[in-house]
């Protein structure tokens, strides 16, 4: 079994293009008239987020690396390096990427780390850059492991998931309205992806994919953006900070100031760790089905449209305030 | 890539962006207007109704009255952030006030004001 394999870190190599990339939507834009909008201290918190990010691989990375190592010692496959074992690399692990970021949106331990990168009320080339520090501390990494388990070698799926997150950078703008239809069905694109950086109730927890938006639609998260209910882009409760250490750890500070409330049971104290975001032991905050909800109740013409197909029935009321 | 060249392409490309930005007017403040301010309550807090606003002379700061109590609407960057006004605590500075929201992801917000305001916004703020 070959354990010394080198692949290219394709993000670093891909910095260069990043500030080319956003120097040319912002010319874009500013020659335009259109397209999307930059903010000075919006743009430089993303783009030191980004920085960090790197830094953080640097000094973190190797604890998944070693993780990784260790199941490639342990297991008996080898597919080799071909090209085809690599473009099925890249298929496995772009599904791989759908689930953990479902996760990152429904584990509110793992959100705690992806919420920085819908922390920007903005949404252009920065906010793709506006990544997170503590990816280490979710344990997501061992959503990697089946696909080192079934013989693909841990630099290849390092390279493939670095390929996969610079596949995500062009999607970030509103410079670009929708592609061709055969590429928005079967591919991310800026318009998808718009949909998922959505703060509008119709908008919440869909469109997780990476590059195929097809695992959206297989697994029923699939939301198209629609052109009558414009993307609000940012957080349900935006934050009111661009200080890069308040933005990389505000919901890691937010779960130990709910998880050390004093009278709580311990499942109650779980919860606010692992249970979706929103959750609350007193019913004082609302989930993203709740704030569905709470928005078909008000606006009933849009029952049963993109985003709200599970509220095609009169919602049923079960306690004071809650439905 | 060698670590130099990776440390110098992002330092420069973060500094160089930063300047392009503030030097091209980016960095200009969300105005607020007692037209827009409600609007811009209801982006944040969509169940509420709001009574009235009281937008300071400068724009940048908003409060709001709604059924479910007091909140502060407030410039961020190109846009806007707000807060009921439930936890929280204020200073007065020489020129207005300094409301803390014991909240690591939203600390403070500076309101600029005027004498005749900051008399207006004291009751409003501590009607007791």
């Amino acid at each position: 079994m070959t354990d010394q394999m080198t692949f290219p870190d394709a993000v670093q190599w891909a910095v260069p293009f990043f500030i080319a990339a956003i120097l040319a939507e912002f010319l874009w834009i500013a020659v335009k008239g259109r397209g999307g909008r930059y903010e000075t201290r919006d743009a430089v918190t993303s783009l030191i987020m980004g920085a960090g990010n790197i830094a953080s691989g640097f000094l973190l990375g190797f604890i998944a690396y070693a993780f990784f190592m260790w199941l490639w010692q342990i297991t008996p496959l080898d597919l080799g390096t071909s090209i085809p074992v690599i473009i099925l690399c890249f298929v496995l692990d772009d599904l791989r990427y759908y689930w953990v970021h479902r996760f990152g949106h429904r584990i509110r331990w793992v959100w705690a780390s992806h919420v920085n990168h819908h922390s920007s009320q903005h949404y252009n080339l920065t906010t793709a850059l506006r990544q997170t520090w503590t990816y280490t501390f979710t344990f997501m990494m061992v959503v990697r492991a089946p696909l080192i388990l079934l013989g693909f070698h841990p630099a290849m799926v390092l390279f493939v998931g670095g390929l996969n997150l610079i596949y995500q950078f062009w999607i970030h703008t509103e410079a670009i309205g929708k592609m061709p239809r055969w590429f928005e069905a079967v591919m991310n694109t800026p318009s998808h992806h718009r949909a998922h950086h959505g703060r509008n109730a119709r908008y919440l927890d869909c469109n997780y994919a990476g590059v195929f938006i097809i695992w959206d639609k297989m697994f029923g998260t699939f939301v198209p953006e629609q052109e009558e209910d414009k993307v609000d882009y940012g957080l349900v409760h935006n934050i009111g900070t661009f200080n890069p250490l308040r933005v990389a750890f505000h919901e890691w500070v937010g779960i130990w100031k709910d998880v050390t409330q004093p009278g709580l049971t311990l499942r109650q104290r779980f919860a606010y760790c692992f249970a979706p975001p929103g959750y609350s032991h007193d019913g004082s905050r609302d989930n993203s089905e709740q704030i569905k909800a709470k928005h078909v109740a008000r606006h009933p013409e849009d029952r049963g449209t993109p985003g709200f197909e599970r509220f095609d029935t009169e919602p049923h009321v079960t306690t004071a305030g809650q439905v | 890539m060698s670590l130099e060249i990776l440390l110098v392409l992002v330092v420069g490309g973060i500094a160089g962006i930063t300047l392009l930005l503030h030097m091209s007017g980016k960095s200009r403040l969300h105005l607020l207007t007692s037209e827009t301010a409600p609007d811009q309550w209801l982006r944040h807090f969509p169940e509420d109704v709001v009574i009235d606003v009281t937008v300071t002379h400068d724009g940048h700061a908003a409060l709001v009255r709604t059924e479910s109590g007091a909140g502060l609407l407030w410039s961020f960057g190109a846009d806007t952030v707000a807060r009921h006004l439930r936890d929280f605590d204020w200073l007065e500075t020489s020129d207005g006030f300094e409301v803390l929201f014991h909240d690591f992801s939203t600390p403070r917000a500076i309101i600029h004001l005027d004498e005749t305001e900051r008399q207006q916004w004291q009751h409003l703020m501590d009607p007791e």
